[in-house]
């Protein structure tokens, strides 16, 4: 099996939980909200309130923050390396039925952790050669978060699976990942069974929203 | 400025979820500040298993923190509920919850001011999610509220919600909305006060809120003669940062009186570790305004956690106090 084939896989069963996530809430947002009695004194409101979620400064200041990593390289041991990360669009099946699931590059940890699924994008220096240029690897991926504990803010898990590229180099990773605190600290384990320099990253992910 | 005091809410939040452990220490030994993440909350004796009192009017049973149990006549309420024995992860309560949830009755109403996590926990109400009828939030607050079975109601200020002739209206408090900090940035209608009616009974909760100079008087001109106000006692320090947002006990007594509330019961405060307040300290302090101002205990009803008072019997008259 090619490179692409073993990632296609994966990535299927994903894409496939994606669709039925999709299909079920799409369904539950017909849930009829009208159904209380409000005297409203002031103005009217008979749908509930989206969260106006945008990327503020602090917010995009927060994201600088890399996540540390080691890598072991072969027959050179263990090597300290960054990550950031970055979620373009995140489906939410933990949210409450009567709001939005999906959210662009912002989401809430409850949001997040209480079962989503995002695509990210994933830039990493790994200090493999003494070029700074050279150490960048860039990959792409699907992740499905779950909750195990306390609607995932105290404890949540995730299976990932992504593409990588460095330097020409491409191929497949699979990742599994443990988060505590609201997801804002986590495990992941990433396993690239071609990346034959050094096969397995195990990243301390600090991620605030 | 605003970067400045959005950051301030992010260690806000971190001191909420780390016992406060740093800065406890000024006041306590480091040793005391580590080993009281290792100790169980305090047990309580005797906790009440049946909390309905047919002879009550209007009675209240504090469970700890802002989490109330309120009985008017035959409609039972309960705000902020939090029965969970860490919030945020690694802050422990003291004592454990007031009464446990199994024993918790059918629930008309329950009430979340905000979303803080020592207000709004949904493990919490997983515990007793089959007794809940009706959910009260406030407005722009369900992106925090997982599904549940039960009815959920968005309320905006001065917004009343009606149900078998119990009125619950969302009213103005000075605090804030967001949850994990960060969402300072949009959260900015997600925190409430509120007034409960029924049957010519009426009962204030604050939730957490610091004193401003036209809200209560306008919610007391708007609900004349409350019979009892749950106001929030603490945190007290820093006074020069939580003033905005935490009453004091001697603020919590100005709101009462703005409020024209005929009893005032304190709650938020020697549950949770959460600022540089001593145990005891707010109850003190609270003792020495009450001294000051010639109130007396029918007028402050100070209750310990996991004690029931009944304000009003069925048989007594409406008394001004």
């Amino acid at each position: 099996m090619n490179r692409f084939g073993t990632a296609l896989y994966p990535s299927l069963i994903i894409i496939v939980m994606f669709i039925v996530f999709f299909v079920s809430a799409l369904d539950a947002q017909s849930v009829d909200t009208n159904q209380w009695n409000i005297n409203d004194v002031t103005q009217p409101q008979k749908s509930f309130r989206e969260p106006d979620v945008f990327p503020s400064t602090l917010w995009i200041a927060t994201q600088l923050i890399p996540s540390p990593q080691v890598i072991s390289v072969q027959n050179e041991g263990l090597k300290f390396s960054l990550r950031w990360q970055v979620t373009p669009v995140l489906y939410s099946f933990g949210i409450n039925r009567k709001l939005s699931p999906w959210r662009l590059l912002v989401a809430e940890p409850l949001v997040r952790q209480n079962g989503s699924i995002e695509i990210f994008l994933t830039p990493e220096w790994l200090n493999l050669t003494e070029k700074f240029k050279t150490n960048w690897l860039f990959r792409s991926g699907i992740r499905a978060y779950v909750p195990l504990y306390r609607r995932g803010e105290y404890l949540s898990g995730s299976l990932a699976t992504s593409y990588y590229n460095y330097n020409g180099e491409q191929g497949v990773s699979y990742e599994a990942g443990i988060y505590l605190f609201f997801g804002i600290l986590g495990f992941q384990a990433t396993y690239s069974p071609n990346m034959k320099s050094s096969p397995w990253i195990f990243t301390l992910r600090l991620r605030y929203f | 400025m605003k970067p400045l005091i959005t950051v301030l809410i992010i260690l806000q939040f971190l001191i909420y979820n780390l016992s406060c452990s740093a800065i406890r220490a000024t006041t306590n030994t480091i040793e005391e500040s580590i080993s009281s993440l290792f100790k169980s909350p305090r047990k309580l004796q005797d906790k009440i298993t049946d909390p309905y009192r047919p002879d009550a009017r209007l009675s209240v049973l504090w469970v700890g923190h802002a989490t109330a149990l309120i009985q008017i006549e035959d409609k039972m309420i309960l705000t902020d509920p939090v029965f969970t024995t860490t919030v945020g992860q690694f802050s422990k309560r003291y004592v454990e919850p007031g009464i446990d949830p199994q024993d918790l009755p059918e629930l008309d109403a329950v009430l979340i001011s905000h979303m803080h996590i020592e207000h709004l926990s949904p493990a919490s109400l997983d515990m007793f999610e089959s007794k809940i009828k009706s959910l009260l939030i406030p407005a722009g607050g369900l992106v925090y509220i997982p599904n549940y079975d039960f009815e959920i109601n968005e309320l905006q200020k001065w917004q009343t919600w009606e149900k078998d002739g119990l009125i619950i209206t969302a009213v103005p408090t000075s605090h804030n909305g967001w949850r994990y900090g960060l969402d300072d940035a949009w959260m900015k209608t997600s925190y409430t006060g509120y007034v409960i009616e029924y049957k010519s009974i009426k009962v204030y909760f604050g939730g957490d809120t610091g004193y401003n100079n036209t809200f209560f008087k306008e919610t007391g001109k708007r609900f004349p003669e409350i019979d009892l106000a749950l106001l929030p006692i603490a945190p007290i320090h820093p006074r020069e940062y939580s003033w905005k947002r935490h009453a004091d006990p001697k603020s919590a007594i100005r709101i009462s009186r703005e409020l024209g509330a005929k009893r005032l019961m304190p709650i938020h405060y020697d549950t949770f570790p959460e600022s540089i307040d001593t145990l005891g300290e707010a109850t003190a302090t609270l003792k020495a305004e009450m001294d000051k101002e010639n109130l007396t205990s029918d007028q402050v009803a100070i209750l310990s956690i996991g004690e029931q008072r009944i304000f009003i019997y069925r048989n007594q008259e409406q008394t001004n106090l």
